[in-house]
């Protein structure tokens, strides 16, 4: 699993670079985000853009990220892509998470 | 290459090691006999066909060291029709038949959101019929996704 930090202000932009955010790697991508947050990145813009697959394993882990945050800080998503966003649809996280279709739209919202 | 061809022509069958790795792997050669569903229909059947491939993995072969699982996979001229059969330990009687088809949660409160749950729920959603059957120690899926919705 590969993540890539950008500092842009207050966020932390992370970009997910594996086109697969499932079961294989769900447990590592928990892990890191978690201790971006413990570090103190309560601001962050998670950057799908690169991901073309997710199941509910990659999904439990980027709802267990949001729950990390809490009311400390924010978790918005950019450049989720059609197939991402179709299960985010089926499974109704659509209404729980904000996403922007830029990193720059994420960054100004 | 993931498990072990039977035949290379269609219908598909395999014999894969269950491991997550070759469930992805073996979500992706299914997808490659796909080609007829929708983009749109493509994408959440791609996600079903790997939850109930991690399902496998990750608990009816949990602890099973060396366990696989089969798969054959049978396009048909309306319909692709999938069956996963695994020796493990199987889910309870009538647990697969008794969960939801979808996942009930308030979006506004954040700390109650469910981080797992969603698998079967996406695969009873997604498959336009499904069946799970457990008999003589066999486990088996049996799911049927139409071309066209």
């Amino acid at each position: 699993m590969v993540l890539e930090d950008h500092a842009e202000g207050d966020f932390l932009v992370v970009s997910l670079k594996d086109k697969r955010l499932d079961a294989v790697i769900a447990s590592n991508f928990r892990e890191a985000m978690v201790e971006r947050i413990d570090r103190g990145q309560q601001k962050i813009v998670l950057d799908l853009s690169g991901v073309l697959f997710l199941d509910s394993s990659g999904l439990g882990a980027v709802v267990a990220v949001l729950k990390h945050v809490g009311a400390r800080g924010c978790l918005h998503l950019c450049g989720v892509t059609p197939a991402v966003m179709a299960v985010l649809k089926l499974t109704r996280m659509d209404r729980v998470f904000k996403t922007y279709p830029t990193r720059e739209a994420a960054l100004a919202a | 290459m993931t498990g072990t061809d039977v035949a290379a022509e269609t219908p598909l069958l395999l014999i894969v090691p269950a491991t997550l790795l070759d469930a992805r792997s073996t979500t992706e050669r299914v997808m490659a006999l796909c080609q007829r569903l929708s983009e749109a229909d493509r994408a959440l059947y791609e996600t079903a066909v790997m939850e109930w491939l991690t399902n496998v993995v990750k608990h009816s072969c949990e602890h099973l060291h060396g366990a696989s699982f089969f798969v054959r996979v049978d396009p048909s001229p309306d319909s692709i029709r999938l069956i996963v059969e695994d020796c493990g330990h199987g889910m309870p009687p009538g647990q697969f038949d008794a969960a939801p088809a979808e996942v009930y949660f308030d979006p506004e409160h954040i700390g109650e959101l469910p981080e797992s749950g969603f698998g079967i729920a996406i695969l009873k959603t997604v498959m336009d019929h499904v069946r799970y059957e457990q008999d003589h120690g066999v486990n088996r899926l049996t799911a049927v996704k139409r071309w066209a919705s």
